[in-house]
């Protein structure tokens, strides 16, 4: 099998027998010689000032070999954000990698290399700190209350954005409503849970170049926000491209502060640093910001939503991150574009807080928003006696749309009505009943949630990179050599991008490699994150591949004496269309092109080919995708509530979703069924706690940090594909990873009050809040 | 796992060994059998000081045996073995069955009775089904040796009354009398949970459905420790088991318990679902005797 | 203090010298290069660092070195046989199980503990049997497959 017949097959994985044996590719196995082991020394304060600190003790343990303080490392504010360039002319630069200004409850004031982690772990126990403590606030609404303690100099209010936007008049668009709805919605902090620590081996080389390996989403990313941060060129740092690593979900998709210390440390010492994070680390580092949203409609009696007015809260923590780019992603995928409504306001506040900072997050502000929107509708229909279905499709947006991202696009593919369509028909929705109407104590509902608008890829955003590349080879065994700086963070992207690059090439998917690549290697890519990879690098390795077979072409039409126009390859083989019986073997082009111009016969030298056909058959491409192809998703969730103890339990899922095409059906249900995992979490257990008088997480393992283990999750999970065929994807295709983890919170809050009649507004819905909504407690 | 302190990691073979180390670095012992919660009281603060590291597993303490009057298990029997003892499918051990079924099968298979004893953590499931089976613990120093019922074991949260150097050597669980059955009931996040409460029970019933000798134990975080509850024993003994005799016993806990609010739920919430989870359980107990 | 360990680890015969505080799991990654076996959490609840002692799971990190001296250690990298995989490994491919992979061998050292006493698991037997297996990217379906797969049920 070769060529476009690959499109829509479930390929093994060609990473699949290496993980299953052990998995050498993971950067925590990246082992250099003479290699130091770096440890942080982290504030147990929130908010503090660091008067002193007295490093001698510790400079004097054996095994020690360098120690970092604030007035070590270069003091240039930076953006951790992987994807937008650092020196944006609005992007927020607030962070250190060390400074004398504690914010939050774990924030590194000093870090230790030394010969084992162990004796960088007794080091730290020897460095005294002098603090100066400072008040701290924790809830962004006092945060922003006037006398409220300030965490950066010139932010006013601790705000660190509030962006905002009106379209039409809402004032208008309420008073031509019937009805009026009004809702508070909280979301909590959850963290990605990625398995792999975040870790980094760094080796500073006598020239002072840098050589990075690093368990991240993004390798150029890391390259220009470490060069940012150290105050050196970009060129002087080689990010190497992991083979895989062991997820993400967006927890990777920063610089940490371990890469720019390990980088400092290993030019101190001269010797590799390697930094492994703990997990109580990787809990601090990264989270999804939680986000209170207060949310207003106005809907006519026919259920036609007539305006909408919104204002979001987002606790940012200690740092801004990527607080500033999920506020706007929030208010705009998540609240504003999903459904036609002609008079919209919105304004979104991004506050600092002594909390930990944030992160990104599959859904990057839009599970947020999802809840809440679709909370409401459900409240709406509920109060209006309107079908959820019909109501969200009578105010949805349609094929043919102006793209409401930008207006220039059009909506080319949507299957939204489709997918509620048919996951409805899946579920039995015509066979739910009233809210609360079924007896006993366990009580069944069924619910559903949906997202419209979403994204394949940044296309568009401001400020946020989004062009990619690929170079394709082909060698003389008839094999080819995909590189791309494309990380594969689990989701699957190298087997989806081996049968694209397959498929295009018209060889077998087993002929193509994902080769090792590095910032140094390959074009410039954007991370993977923002559901993207298929189609944007789908898209650049399709383009590096179709010049690799034009190559082919040219070479195999002068020998086949056809015109290139005429010829296609199939199973590795070059035909003239139509004349099957003309072809020639893929690797015979190859030998043409490879093979010295003079070949030396036992007659003599003779010339092999013309010299034009010389040269290893190669195509490259840098290319940013011609658009944004919204995908669409709806989900349903049947549960059952214990009405004694407020517990919920999955029973089933139905998932439906317009990808454009399916590349890979096995890869992309694994896609849905862990998405749900991730949104069932959220939905009811995941919450990181902090202790409310001094910031300390108290959730910073996994056996407080709850999340659905396989005894939790639904038996039944169903995935169902609406394949729209989006013009300007690769084969058809967009994206697909993130709208699974946006919607099942509201599918199940929704599935919660159709057994039980109450309505949670809050995550996540634990049994106890189960139960005081029941007034039971 | 770090310990700082730690300098050695000691495998006595013998109660003199034992005394021998427990000599040399005295509090700076920890006495470890499966060792699978050192890490849980070390990542909240509780263990410091600790120098030594005792594994208890080399001193014979592994042993088994069952007769007429009940089981005597060794302190180091891991859950799984427990869970093959001779009569164990028995309903009156179904509180330990249970128990047992709680943590992944990677902790049954290190995690040991006198360990999940001695942790003195109220979270554990396993504790509170043999302070329901009337389980006594036999201790020993290497001079000396005592036995106290369990319940007499714990004095609070994390602390109980073992002297410095005092270890579990074994547990005797009394073979229950004849129509008894015991349940216990875990509420939990997920399934590699610590017990939000757990709650553990048992009954004899006659054939008129009259109880005797009940037991209600209440664990999780119903109290600092796990406890017994006179009151909802005294409402069950003697009188014939029914939904409505549940209700009153799970009622009845209501004035023992001192319920903890901590970060996974408040006290409000365990002192309601401990009333719901003794109901069940002595539902549960007695569904297996039917 | 460091002292002798004896272990055998999928069948080879190791002698070193350990601290008190190595764990079974830094002794398996940074002293025998047993890459398989992942630090996931550290604290025995998510499961990557699951490995046979004396054929019964454990968590390598909750596991003092010292304390399984004289026993006879299975990592991922003993499964199968030669280039034959276990029959698990191999239906973790098919099924389509694998996704970032940080969890995939400790859950299968889970599973095969569960079909060396369970032949013939039905669904509730796997999914209680990898309850302290964490995943993050499968949401368990296709783990679950694989492991009905490999079982032949």
């Amino acid at each position: 099998m070769g060529g476009a017949d690959l499109i829509g097959k479930s390929v093994t994985r060609p990473d699949a027998l290496d993980k299953v044996t052990g998995g050498r590719g993971y950067p925590v196995n990246v082992n250099l010689p003479g290699m130091l082991h770096g440890k942080l020394l982290r504030s147990p304060y929130a908010h503090a000032r660091v008067r002193r600190i007295d490093t001698s003790e510790a400079q004097r343990l054996p095994g020690v070999k360098a120690i970092l303080t604030a007035r070590d490392v270069p003091q240039i504010p930076f953006c951790p954000v992987y994807f937008v360039p650092s020196d944006g002319e609005t992007l927020i630069r607030d962070m250190l990698i060390l400074g004398d200004h504690v914010r939050f409850a774990g924030q590194p004031v000093a870090a230790v290399a030394a010969i084992s982690e162990a004796i960088a772990e007794a080091a730290l126990a020897l460095i005294d700190v002098d603090y100066e403590e400072l008040p701290a606030v924790f809830d962004p609404e006092q945060a922003m209350a006037d006398g409220a303690p300030q965490l950066h100099d010139g932010v006013a209010r601790n705000i660190a954005k509030n962006p905002s936007f009106e379209f039409g008049d809402v004032e208008a668009g309420f008073a031509e409503a019937d009805h009026i709805f009004e809702g508070v919605y909280q979301t909590q902090r959850v963290h990605t849970c990625y398995m792999e620590p975040r870790v980094c081996v760094i080796d500073c080389d006598r020239d002072g170049h840098f050589t990075v390996h690093s368990s991240m989403q993004h390798i150029f990313g890391l390259r220009e926000k470490l060069a940012y941060a150290l105050g050196i060129d970009e060129s002087r740092v080689t990010v190497m491209k992991p083979p895989y690593i062991g997820g993400g979900f967006g927890g990777k998709l920063d610089m940490g502060y371990i890469e720019p210390l390990a980088a400092l440390l290993s030019q101190k010492t001269r010797r590799p640093v390697r930094i492994e994070q703990t997990r109580y680390e990787d809990f601090i580092c990264t989270t999804r910001n939680p986000i209170k949203m207060w949310l207003k409609t106005g809907v006519k009696a026919d259920g036609t939503i007539t305006a909408r007015q919104a204002k979001s809260i987002l606790d940012s923590g200690a740092h801004a991150t990527h607080g500033a780019q999920v506020i706007m992603v929030h208010g705009l995928f998540g609240m504003t574009f999903p459904y036609r409504c002609p008079n919209k306001k919105w304004e979104g506040f991004t506050v600092y807080t002594n909390n930990i900072i944030g992160g990104g997050y599959r859904g990057y502000g839009a599970p947020q928003g999802c809840f809440a929107v679709e909370s409401q509708i459900d409240e709406i229909c509920e109060k209006l006696g309107l079908d959820p279905i019909e109501f969200r499709i009578r105010n949805a947006l349609r094929k043919g749309d102006p793209h409401p991202f930008n207006p220039a696009w059009t909506l080319n593919s949507y299957g939204y009505e489709e997918a509620l369509r048919r996951g409805a028909e899946r579920i039995g929705w015509a066979t739910r009943k009233p809210a609360g109407s079924s007896s006993g104590v366990r009580k069944r509902g069924i619910g559903v949630g949906t997202q419209g608008i979403w994204v394949s890829g940044c296309m568009g955003f401001p400020d946020i990179y989004e062009h990619t590349g690929a170079i394709v080879k082909l060698n003389r065994d008839g094999t080819a050599d995909v590189a791309t700086g494309t990380v594969d963070i689990g989701s699957g992207a190298i087997t989806a991008l081996s049968q694209i690059a397959a498929a295009e090439l018209g060889i077998g998917v087993d002929k193509v490699r994902l080769v090792s690549a590095s910032t140094d290697t390959v074009p410039f890519d954007a991370p993977t994150h923002a559901s993207r990879v298929t189609y944007s690098s789908g898209l650049a390795i399709k383009a590096a591949a179709a010049e690799a077979k034009k190559r082919v072409f040219e070479i195999a039409a002068g020998l086949l004496e056809a015109n290139p126009d005429d010829l296609e390859m199939i199973d590795a083989q070059v035909r003239v269309k139509g004349s099957p019986q003309s072809s020639l073997a893929l690797t015979e082009v190859i030998r043409v092109a490879e093979t010295p111009f003079i070949k030396d016969t036992l007659a003599g030298p003779r010339p092999s080919s013309p010299p034009q056909y010389k040269g290893t058959i190669m195509g490259s491409s840098s290319l940013a995708p011609p658009e944004n192809p919204s995908p669409a998703a709806a989900m349903f969730a049947e549960v059952e509530v214990d009405t004694e103890t407020g517990q919920v339990k999955v029973l089933r899922c139905v998932y439906a979703h317009d990808l454009g095409r399916l590349i890979n059906p096995n890869g992309a249900e694994g896609q849905v069924e862990g998405g749900i995992q991730q949104g069932l979490g959220y939905a009811l257990m995941e919450n990181l706690v902090f202790d409310q008088d001094n910031g300390a997480c108290l959730s910073a393992d996994f056996l407080d940090y709850k999340m659905p283990t396989a005894v939790e999750m639904p038996r039944v999970i169903e995935s169902i594909f609406v394949e729209t065929n989006e013009p300007s994807g690769p084969f058809g295709a967009k994206s697909l990873s993130e709208q699974c983890v946006t919607v099942p919170a509201a599918a199940i809050a929704a599935a919660v009050y159709n057994a039980i009649g109450v309505r949670i507004t809050e995550l996540p819905i634990t049994p106890e809040r189960v139960l005081r909504a029941l007034g039971k407690l | 796992m770090a310990l700082p302190e730690l300098k050695e990691f000691c495998r006595p073979q013998s109660a003199a060994e034992l005394s021998s180390v427990f000599e040399t670095y005295a509090d700076g012992a920890l006495f470890v059998a499966g060792g699978t919660f050192v890490h849980g009281l070390e990542a909240r603060g509780l263990l410091s000081g600790v120098q030594a590291l005792v594994d208890l597993r080399r001193m014979g303490l592994d042993t088994v045996s069952a007769d007429d009057r009940g089981w005597r298990v060794g302190a180091t029997v891991n859950f799984t073995r427990l869970g093959k003892m001779p009569g164990i499918d028995a309903p009156a051990f179904g509180a330990l069955r249970d128990a047992l079924a709680c943590p992944p099968p990677q902790i049954r298979n290190m995690a040991t009775i006198g360990g999940s004893i001695a942790a003195s953590v109220p979270f554990f499931d396993v504790p509170a089904a043999l302070l329901a089976l009337d389980a006594v613990v036999i201790t020993g120093t290497g001079v000396a040796s005592r036995e106290l019922p369990l319940a007499g074991v714990y004095t609070g949260l994390f602390t109980n009354s073992l002297a410095p150097g005092e270890y579990i050597s074994s547990v005797f669980v009394p073979r229950p009398a004849a129509r008894t059955a015991s349940a216990y009931l875990k509420l939990e996040t997920n399934a590699n949970d610590l017990a939000l409460i757990g709650v553990a029970v048992r009954v004899t019933m006659d054939a008129s459905r009259r109880i005797s000798d009940p037991r209600v134990v209440l664990g999780g975080g119903l109290n600092a420790t796990h406890i017994r509850s006179a009151a909802a024993e005294a409402v069950l003994k003697g009188a014939t088991a029914s939904e409505e005799l549940f209700q009153r016993a799970a009622e009845a806990i209501g004035t023992e318990i001192k319920p903890m609010s901590d970060h996974r739920c408040s006290a409000e919430y365990r002192a309601a679902m401990g009333k719901v989870y003794v109901r069940r359980a002595l539902q549960r107990a007695i569904d297996r005797l039917v | 203090m460091k002292k002798t360990l004896v272990l055998t680890v999928n069948g080879e015969r190791h002698e070193l010298q350990v601290s008190a505080d190595a764990t079974l799991l830094r002794v398996l990654r940074d002293e025998l290069g047993l890459y398989g076996t992942k630090r996931g959490c550290d604290t025995s609840a998510c499961g990557c660092c699951t490995v046979h002692v004396d054929g019964n799971s454990v968590y390598a990190c909750a596991v003092y070195a010292l304390s399984v001296d004289g026993s006879a250690v299975t990592t991922i990298e003993g499964l199968g046989n030669g280039d034959r995989l276990d029959p698990l490994q191999d239906a973790f491919i098919r099924a389509g199980a694998v996704q970032c992979g940080y969890c995939t061998c400790g859950m299968i050292m889970s599973a095969r503990e569960l079909l060396a006493g369970t032949p013939k698991p039905d669904e509730e037997q796997i999914r209680h049997a990898i309850a302290g297996n964490l995943c993050r990217c499968t949401g368990y379906t296709k783990i679950v497959d694989a492991i009905k797969m490999a079982a032949g049920s």
